[in-house]
């Protein structure tokens, strides 16, 4: 029985607990309510919780482990020189799958009868063909060995769904009947049901935990892999960047430097635009724009912060780059000839810029606006003008927490992908030139991604170690600056 | 007080300051560097509306070509010997005449028309007047015989899609000048389309199909559209909605109202305010790790697609989220408990409703952030070149690969022609229009709920 | 009645330093200082005495037009000191506030080292041409605010270290380091404890040998210690304007008699 069909029979049966139950807790009271220890409906929510809540967490728990255990088994069947290979093995399972499922979709398309699925053969069938003919279009011709752990596979998979479906519904079924057999006027079925409420929002509390940890550990076994393949030594402080697209085999230059490098520049680039752009606009609009203005201008600005990233590459590559190109490009208007195409380090940097300005003005502005007013009073109460209170008195208190606010932004500049892969080019360079096309960290963690690579090979297998130091970077930044935000943020409260 | 009597202050010194009256010089340099910091902020200012508004310029131009379209109207004759030998009219043998087997009827069709409207031109091969139309019309011609038989034998009046080339022609985005270099259409087609356009067969009108249709191959831009894509958003943000709503509002109730206060909590908190700013890319990395890798979900899938961003909307929902309990005063809270409800029903059933209107609008506010990410998208396979066919259900449009709305736009400006450009600024459009919608209803619900206490 | 302990003492005002004449001040809708009129002596400590709510802050922060930064607040009426119209067009606060320097309630040195708060008024107005001069300035200024015994060993430890009654001498010291002709104090004791406040006091008493002072204060005590002119203000009215001995011992109005007796307030 499929897991949707599951799922629906342990919600009627849950529907259905609830009313039982509940008519149950009426009667033993003998209808009247105010014999009950608590409310008639938490009767029913309880018994509705304990028929669906075990048995859907045991389906879900199911559906991931059963794959796995399955390809655990089967994959013991492999020949030993394709078993000893991490990636050859995940490659062999791959086939055995797309064999095992292509076979279970012509059966349930009708191309195939269950007894002709489950008896054929590699030599009288041209498998390959009749799996062509309903939509599964398969790499090569299959082989023994595959079919014979495909079929192994199909059967491991057809038991397993039985076991699913019996366990999963007895389990339904026994917790609801003690639910219900508890079910009496005595019974405190509302602080029951608020204990497993408590357990469920803990539950739903811990699903930070689990991204963190589920980040984390899909972080580090994918680059331990890497390491496996290619020396940390030369990842850490090669200077080249040269993937090979041949897939597997040597030949690959994966040198982290450049692509670090063009990070950080152009991160720099895009925070000595934010930085004062955002910090004058903060000051301008929390001491000294009116209320109309400010009301205008605030919103205007933060509409920059909501525009999705992908527009802000579509306006880099097609909109920023060919304008400075114009400007300094070979065929320039200044006749410079620093700039040889539209992306460049300068284009990404100046469009994330733009972007960071919203991010870096209103946290500034809330800063500035946490100094007391005690501080203003004492200033002015002494003949400063305005700007020397700002700049004397304001930003020195505010610092710390601007501080923390640049450091916030430079973690968006570090992490920023769209903006990159469209404007800065691909070419990794350690150039100091901003206008020559440079590539980032982000960026070719998108290019070894969804290009055609194999997945076990280093070239697609780095794009874990970058993301890795990607994200320890971003941590530490951003662990940093809510440290200095906090400590600000208390020294005024 | 000896200190005080111990400094030698003169006892009747001069005034120090003279007339207030007379702006002293040193009051005139400090007022002008006062004009000069206060002009740095109106600078500043300026250079970034300045920027908002070049960035809307740019999409509002580039992209509104995209929302019309050039078709040149053919009247086309459909004759039987060719396209169906037998006669019977079975379907099965009208599927054999490949679309190319229509592209003669075409020629033809097009040879008579410029004949007709009397245009002088040194291009009277049909075939090679064929380019001023997209090469989806022959597979136009076959879906309409494929439909109604009948027409087969008659002349029947076609609106054909034109080619990119034309089409920028009539936008003004192509002239003679940029076509001398390009293979497709040379300069010469122009002089006709300029005869056709007189004569009223060719002309613009809207274009729904950009809005609906799916995406199309990379030389057929005239013919893509954004619709298969909007529907994988649409999908996913429903993924999105089912389950950080419910997820992130349980996390924000127990922290706010249950949690203790020990390691246990400070360590969830610190957490979720580092995921708040974990680069997006790192969601991609995950997702494609644990769903797909680990878990084996189907690639490219919008369920997919919806869990990865779920796990990186949840931060934003849970922030926002417990900012509006904490705004429900205490006094809610201890009335409720003081007429006997337990604290969750005090929770459930005052807390959480007066703090649902701030809570919807995190929400709306978080599915907007969750509708413009591109990069982690990319990186579980929801790529553009996707999205080429309508999802059979509502199980295939979660399970079945499609693509997003933001992947669609940068699939297209991958393309590099000029033509998928405007295609990217016209998307572009499409998914502000959702955003700005998202974004409407959201201070909507905030100016028509909002509380203070 | 209150024991005056400076009764003996007599009221010199050498001259009219700050003269106000039919003073409204008005924070958007509110009345909040009905046609004052009231001219105070230099070398004098004046005191404004008044139930809360009752003006006195406010015209306070009329005579060096602190009531500028706040926006909707508007001021109506003559405020001439040394004879000049501070609200003149062509009086720029900014310098008016450096010849009217001002101690406020809570104590609010700036994030910065002793040194430096001393140092930000006679740096902004330029007074010092050189580092040993700002050093003797930062030095006078705190041995007028009693503080240099204390605070010379550790000139450059933050400001916001010291203890309250510390700070608040300090904020008196900043206030004296600009050299200002008149002190306005906003309570500058409700944030202190008994000791401080006698320290503070004290100072206030020394101060008067070189400026005109005027203080707000909620406690009719300290107005009778250290002052010399008492104004009663009341709902926005300047009920009664006189030396402190009379108005402690035989006040003219029935309201001030009320007041000082605590029937109101």
């Amino acid at each position: 029985m499929p897991a949707s069909w599951i799922f629906l029979i342990v919600v009627v049966l849950a529907a259905a607990g609830y009313v039982l139950a509940r008519g149950r807790a009426m009667a033993s009271a003998g209808g009247d309510q105010r014999r009950l220890h608590s409310l008639p409906s938490y009767y029913g929510t309880n018994a509705a919780m304990a028929a669906a809540v075990p048995a859907l967490g045991l389906l879900a728990i199911w559906l991931i482990a059963q794959p796995m255990v399955s390809d655990l088994y089967v994959s013991s069947g492999l020949p030993e020189a394709i078993q000893a290979d991490a990636g050859e093995r995940s490659l062999a399972m791959a086939d055995v799958r797309r064999v095992a499922d292509g076979l279970d979709y012509a059966v349930s398309q009708g191309a195939m009868t269950r007894e002709e699925a489950a008896n054929l053969s590699v030599s009288a069938n041209d498998i390959r063909e009749r799996l062509g003919a309903v939509g599964i279009a398969l790499g090569s011709d299959v082989d023994e060995t595959t079919l014979e752990l495909a079929q192994q596979y199909r059967n491991l998979t057809n038991t397993g769904n039985t076991i699913r479906t019996v366990l999963v519904l007895l389990v339904a079924l026994a917790s609801f009947g003690a639910a219900y057999m508890m079910t009496a006027k005595d019974f405190r079925a509302r602080n029951t049901v608020e204990r497993a409420v408590l357990i469920l929002l803990i539950a739903a509390a811990c699903v930070a935990i689990l991204t963190t940890i589920g980040i984390v550990f899909s972080l580090i076994f994918n680059t331990l892999d890497f390491f496996s393949r290619y020396p940390a030594a030369e990842f850490f402080l090669g200077t080249t960047w040269q993937p090979s697209f041949s897939g597997r085999g040597g030949g690959s230059e994966l040198g982290f430097l450049p692509l670090i490098w063009g990070t950080l520049y152009i991160s720099i680039i895009a925070l000595a635009v934010a930085v004062p752009l955002g910090l004058f606009s903060a000051i301008y609009l929390s001491e000294y724009a009116s209320k109309p203005v400010r009301s205008v201008v605030k919103p205007l600005l933060e509409v920059l912060a909501g525009i999705p990233t992908i527009v802000y590459g579509l306006f880099a590559l097609l909109t920023v780059g060919p304008l400075l190109l114009s400007a300094f490009g070979n065929d320039g208007v200044l006749q410079l000839g620093w700039m040889s195409g539209g992306t460049a380090a300068m284009t990404a940097g100046l469009v994330m810029g733009i972007m960071l300005i919203p991010f870096v003005s209103s946290l500034s502005d809330d800063i500035i606006n946490s100094v007391p007013q005690a501080m203003r009073d004492g200033s002015y109460g002494l003949g400063a003008t305005q700007s020397e209170t700002i700049r004397q008195v304001i930003l020195p208190a505010a610092l710390p927490g601007i501080v923390g606010a640049i450091l916030l932004a430079a973690s968006r500049a570090i992490g920023e992908t769209m903006i990159v892969v469209l404007g800065a080019g691909a070419a990794a360079s350690l150039s100091l030139n901003p206008f020559e096309a440079m590539t980032t960290v982000t960026a070719k963690i998108v290019s070894q991604l969804t290009g055609d690579g194999e997945f076990n090979s280093p070239e697609t297998l780095v794009a874990f170690a970058l993301g890795m130091t990607l994200f320890v970077i971003t941590l530490a930044l951003n662990v940093l600056a809510l440290w200095i935000v906090r400590r600000y943020r208390e020294q005024y409260e | 007080m000896t200190d005080a009597t111990s400094a030698s202050a003169p006892a009747s010194q001069p005034p120090r300051i003279g007339s207030i009256l007379h702006e002293s010089d040193r009051t005139k340099r400090r007022n002008a560097a006062e004009r000069r910091f206060r002009l740095y902020g109106v600078i500043a200012i300026s250079i970034g509306m300045l920027f908002l508004a070049a960035l809307l310029f740019a999409i509002v131009r580039n992209g509104i070509p995209a929302f019309t379209q050039t078709y040149m109207t053919v009247q086309i004759e459909l004759p039987a010997d060719v396209l169906d030998e037998n006669g019977n009219r079975d379907p099965e043998d009208l599927r054999k005449v490949s679309t190319f087997g229509y592209n003669p009827l075409i020629a033809a069709a097009l040879e008579r028309t410029v004949s007709e409207a009397g245009i002088e031109t040194e291009i009277t091969d049909g075939s090679d007047l064929r380019d001023m139309l997209s090469s989806a019309a022959g597979a136009q011609l076959r879906d309409t015989v494929l439909a109604d038989p009948d027409v087969i034998g008659t002349t029947q009046e076609f609106r054909l899609l034109a080619s990119s080339r034309v089409d920028g022609y009539m936008k003004g985005r192509v002239d003679r000048e940029s076509l001398a270099r390009d293979p497709n259409l040379s300069p010469e087609h122009l002089d006709v389309v300029d005869g056709l356009v007189d004569a009223g067969a060719i002309n613009r009108s809207f274009n729904w199909p950009f809005i609906t249709g799916s995406d199309a191959s990379e030389s057929r831009p005239e013919q893509a559209g954004m619709g298969v894509a909007i529907l994988g958003s649409f999908f996913m943000m429903l993924v999105v909605l089912v389950l950080s709503l419910p997820i992130g509002v349980a996390a924000s109730i127990y922290l706010e109202e249950f949690a203790p206060q020990n390691k246990f909590t400070d360590f969830i908190e610190v957490n979720i305010s580092n995921l708040a700013a974990v680069p997006s890319i790192v969601f991609g990395i995950l997702g494609l790790a644990v769903f797909i890798q680990f878990a084996h979900l189907p690639q490219s899938a919008p369920l997919v697609g919806g869990l990865t961003l779920t796990l990186m909307t949840l931060p934003t929902i849970v922030i926002s989220t417990r900012a509006s309990l904490k705004a429900v005063p205490p006094s809610i809270r201890d009335a409720a408990l003081g007429v006997g409800a337990s604290k969750m029903q005090s929770v459930f059933h005052h807390v959480l409703p007066l703090a649902m209107p701030g809570i919807l609008t995190g929400t709306i506010i978080g599915l907007a952030q969750a509708l413009g990410e591109t990069a982690p998208l990319l990186l579980i396979g929801m790529v553009g070149y996707i999205a080429t066919n309508y999802p059979d259900g509502v199980a295939s449009g979660f399970l079945d690969p499609n693509s997003a709305m933001p992947a669609q736009i940068f699939e297209w400006a991958k393309r590099a022609d000029p033509a998928y450009y405007e295609r990217a600024w016209g998307g572009i459009i499409i998914l502000l229009v959702f955003l700005l919608t998202m974004n409407l209803i959201a201070i909507l619900l905030r100016r028509r709920f909002e509380r203070r206490w | 009645m209150y024991d005056v302990p400076n009764s003996e003492r007599t009221v010199t005002a050498t001259d009219t330093k700050i003269a106000a004449k039919g003073v409204q001040v008005y924070y958007g809708d509110t009345h909040a200082i009905k046609d004052v009129d009231v001219q105070i002596a230099d070398k004098t400590v004046t005191a404004f005495i008044g139930p809360s709510g009752c003006g006195k802050s406010t015209f306070l922060r009329c005579l060096n037009r602190m009531n500028d930064t706040i926006d909707i607040c508007r001021v109506e009426g003559d405020i001439h000191i040394d004879g000049e119209d501070i609200y003149d067009k062509r009086v720029d606060p900014v310098q008016l506030r450096a010849k009217v320097g001002m101690v406020f309630q809570k104590p609010n040195p700036f994030p910065k080292s002793i040194y430096d708060n001393v140092a930000y008024g006679p740096r902004i107005h330029g007074m010092a041409r050189n580092k040993a001069e700002l050093d003797d300035i930062v030095e006078s200024a705190l041995r007028r605010a009693a503080l240099w015994n204390e605070a010379k060993d550790r000139l450059q430890a933050p400001g916001t270290g010291l203890s309250g009654g510390q700070q608040q001498r300090l904020c008196i010291a900043r206030a004296v380091a600009t050299e200002p002709e008149i002190l306005l104090m906003d309570e500058p004791c409700s944030a202190l404890d008994p000791i401080a406040t006698a320290q503070v006091e004290e100072l206030i008493d020394e101060l008067r040998q070189n400026y005109a002072v005027v203080i707000v204060t909620h406690s009719m005590q300290q107005a009778a210690r250290v002052s010399q002119k008492t104004a009663f203000f009341h709902l926005g009215n300047l009920v009664e304007y006189d030396d402190t001995n009379k108005i402690f011992t035989n006040p003219t109005d029935k309201r001030t008699e009320s007041y000082i007796t605590g029937r109101i307030g």
